[in-house]
């Protein structure tokens, strides 16, 4: 039954996507852009709907709902040239200093969390599994040696890269912002000191948040307070 | 009696100030009748005995006046109080030309007062001349200088700039640039260089280089300059080495000099047309080629990615990647560019291009071989850099039909194709879950491999202690045997075989005994319940026990048949008995 259901609900999220892309192809972009948004809502994912969906929001002229989405995308399938093309592209669209991953960021995006993990798990395993056979086994102790070696190597250098992938995707989290322009204030509040102006599709480090205001940094290093209403928060530096 | 004094002092200069007591006057004078274009003349307007009612404020065409800035002055000579009030204004000339100052009128004290009208002279800037200098009476002057008469059309060529200041000059302010006129000349970026000295017919001076970088834009007759700049400085007194007090806080003269350059002519040539290659795009310069195309095995459709980089001298601006448009086979996006440049003039450096095309199908074999044409304006010549073509590998694509919406229906809101086009199909759709590090059934299964490993080294540590113990492992081995003996004697008993049930019960009596006096087992006999000292340490009905079950077994050769509840009964009791025997401490 579970089965069934779940066949019954990819017919019907396809059926969904495929009306929105017939939207985009009309060139009823917002139209499109909308219809792709409900899809999510009803928790469906895929790297596809949300590269589609960040195209449709780049034509509507969301250039930072654009970002937002297609960073979502990159980070379901970082290794996708379509998405990295298009959201390289519509990041040029964007004016002003604006967060860039580094090198070393870019190198660990090539996989994914879950990827990450699982690389990690095969190797704690491959590791634990041979140190469990040096012990039912004494005679392979020495032939052992060297590959346990490098195994207990490989899996603290997993271990410590999936720490920086964990912290990076539950401690940090990015600001896009997603109205045509943005005014950073000095304090969570209304009638605060203007602090920096940022534009739509500007990427942000969250700082912290307070009520319904958040702290963003930009790429110069400059802080201030947005309303959350005009950023879309996304986990992960 | 003298702060009576000092109160009517006050009340007299106050009273001096507040109302007029002698006639007032006015005038106003200039600090200098001629200045060149780009100096400032100061204008001063003095009153004596009140002040204005309103500070004047004269206007002349060509000249831009500005309040800088009022003061008031008292003294008292021979017993009688004067009060001088003065309005500074800086004049600064926006043309060259002879200018009046008409009269200024201005209301004070009642009385209606004007000054007379000022002359000043606004000459054009021109450069010292040689004599002068090489005399050393000029304290500064400027010089423009170019390494070449001739230049062609978008070449960029880098003038030397230097600022001479003669040795008497202490310290000096950054130089303002108040006219850099060019004719066919675009200015680019400048940079400072490292200060050097010189000497300059009989005095030395302080060379400050600056290097500007201009690109010619258009060919006959060019002009650069003259340049004027104005310049603070200090100079040092001609009193001032005779005055250690103010050497030592560093005084000197304040001095605001005009510098100016020559005017240099120049000769722009046309880019030549011979030899002049199609698909020059008008690069001048000194340039290298590289470029990279990635993946060269794709499915038809699928984006490739040309990276050109073009490095060299010369100006990267305008370098454009030749027209590609006309490609057969390829989709071909627009262009990213990307410019790194090294150097304060920002002439050396690399232009990096990058462009996504998608090959269309399966017939394309190779990305075709590229060229770059660029002028050397040092040889004069045109070059041509090629890259080879690149083999790709294009698969062909399952043909799939567009629904007809989107084959028949043209947009709406036609925007350019600057994104890749968006995907048929949804992929393979998930519910948006947690991660797996974020769920607890997962990190729980992270512990079997190491419940494995903890369970396999207790299993050998305990495996090396029983190597290393043969006296644990005998105890091991023969409860194990004693264990299995009794479901034997038991089994033995109900099928009533007397002759196995005693054979297996003395000897497990002997093992027993033996593991527990630590003696080979067949030593074992009725006697070393008697003979052995731990035995005879031992609680008699322990004793007792083993010698009535050594007594039943040596009955069984020579005694009748006996029944199963009996043989049970003697299996219950040597149970009972190696328990105790088991618990013995030795």
């Amino acid at each position: 039954m579970l089965l069934c259901a779940g066949k019954l609900c990819a017919t019907e999220t396809a059926a969904d996507f495929a009306t929105a892309n017939e939207l985009y192809a009309k060139g009823k972009f917002t139209d499109a852009a909308a219809a792709y948004e409900k899809i999510l809502q009803t928790g469906a994912l895929s790297p596809e709907l949300l590269f589609n969906c960040g195209n449709a929001e780049f034509k509507a002229g969301n250039t930072g709902r654009a970002i937002a989405a297609l960073q979502r995308a990159e980070q379901l399938a970082p290794r996708d040239a379509e998405i990295r093309a298009n959201l390289d592209f519509v990041r040029s669209q964007v004016p002003g200093a604006t967060l860039r991953e580094r090198r070393w960021q870019n190198w660990l995006g090539a996989l994914t969390l879950n990827e990450w993990t699982w690389l990690t798990v095969v190797v704690f395993w491959l590791t634990f599994i041979l140190l469990a056979a040096r012990q039912v086994r004494p005679a392979l102790a020495p032939r052992l040696k060297n590959a346990t070696f490098v195994f207990i190597g490989v899996t603290i250098l997993a271990g410590v890269v999936l720490g920086i992938q964990v912290d990076s995707h539950f401690s940090q989290s990015t600001a896009v912002v997603i109205t045509a322009e943005a005014t950073a204030r000095s304090g969570p509040f209304a009638d605060a000191q203007n602090a920096f102006i940022t534009h739509n599709g500007a990427e942000l480090s969250v700082v912290s948040r307070h009520d319904d205001w958040v702290q963003v940094a930009d790429a110069s290093g400059k802080s201030g307070w947005l309303p959350v209403k005009q950023v879309e928060l996304l986990r992960g530096a | 009696m003298r702060f009576i004094l000092k109160i009517s002092l006050v009340l007299g200069v106050a009273l001096l100030m507040c109302s007029p007591v002698w006639a007032a006057s006015f005038t106003a004078s200039l600090d200098r009748e001629a200045i060149t274009l780009g100096e400032s003349a100061t204008l001063s307007l003095a009153f004596e005995g009140g002040q204005p009612q309103t500070a004047p404020s004269p206007n002349v065409p060509g000249l831009q006046i500005i309040n800088v800035g009022n003061s008031q002055n008292f003294s008292i000579v021979n017993n009688q109080m004067s009060s001088v009030v003065t309005l500074t204004y800086s004049i600064t000339p926006q043309r060259v030309g002879r200018f009046i100052i008409p009269a200024i009128a201005a209301d004070v004290g009642g009385q209606h007062l004007s000054s007379p009208a000022l002359r000043l002279t606004v000459e054009k800037p021109a450069p010292p001349s040689a004599a002068g200098i090489n005399s050393g009476n000029e304290i500064a002057f400027m010089k423009l200088s170019l390494p070449t008469d001739k230049v062609y059309v978008g070449q960029t060529v880098v003038a030397q700039l230097q600022i001479y200041l003669r040795d008497d000059v202490v310290n000096y302010g950054q130089p303002q640039f108040s006219g850099t006129p060019m004719d066919g000349f675009v200015l680019g970026k400048n940079a400072g260089g490292g200060r050097s000295r010189a000497q300059v017919g009989n005095r030395v001076y302080t060379v400050i280089p600056i290097s500007l970088a201009f690109t010619a834009v258009k060919s006959g007759p060019l002009t650069l300059g003259p340049f004027t700049a104005n310049m603070a400085i200090v100079v040092n007194s001609p009193n001032q080495n005779n005055d250690p007090f103010r050497s030592f806080f560093n005084q000197g003269e304040q001095k605001q000099v005009t510098l100016t350059t020559d005017m240099l002519h120049v000769q722009g040539q046309p880019l030549p047309t011979e030899g002049r290659p199609g698909n020059f795009s008008g690069a001048v310069g000194d340039f290298t080629l590289n470029s990279s195309v990635g993946p060269t095995n794709v499915a038809a459709g699928d984006p490739v990615t040309i990276r050109v980089q073009i490095s060299g001298h010369g100006s990267l601006d305008s370098i454009t990647l030749p027209d590609q448009s006309a490609l057969n086979g390829f989709k071909i996006f627009p262009p990213t560019a990307k410019t790194d440049v090294s150097g304060q003039l920002g002439l050396d450096g690399t232009k990096t291009f990058e462009e996504i095309v998608t090959p269309q199908s399966a017939e394309v074999h190779e990305w075709p071989q590229f060229s770059f044409s660029f002028f050397n304006p040092e040889e004069g010549r045109y070059h041509t850099l090629y890259q080879p073509a690149v083999p790709l590998i294009v698969k062909a694509v399952s043909a799939t039909t567009l629904p007809p919406l989107v084959k028949n229906a043209p947009p709406e809101n036609q925007t350019p194709r600057d994104i890749l086009p968006i995907k048929q199909s949804p992929g393979v759709i998930e519910k948006a879950s947690q991660p797996l590090i974020a769920r607890p059934i997962f990190l729980a299964a992270q512990s079997v491999p190491v419940v494995a490993f903890l369970a396999a080294l207790i299993w050998r540590r305990r495996t090396d202690s029983l190597a290393n113990n043969p006296r644990l492992r005998r105890k091991l081995q023969v409860a194990q045997l004693v264990q299995d003996g009794l479901v034997d004697l038991k089994k033995f008993a109900a099928e009533n075989k007397p002759d196995e049930f005693f054979a297996l019960l003395f000897r497990l009596l002997q093992e027993q005994l033996g593991e527990r006096l630590d003696c080979p087992a067949t030593a074992i006999t009725e006697n070393v319940v008697e003979e052995n000292s731990i035995l005879r340490r031992a609680p008699d009905s322990m004793r007792d026990g083993l010698r009535e079950l050594f007594q039943l077994c040596n009955q069984a050769r020579y005694a009748p048949v006996r029944g199963t509840a009996e043989l049970n009964s003697v299996a219950m009791h040597f149970g009972k008995v190696v328990g105790e025997l088991q618990n013995l401490k030795t």
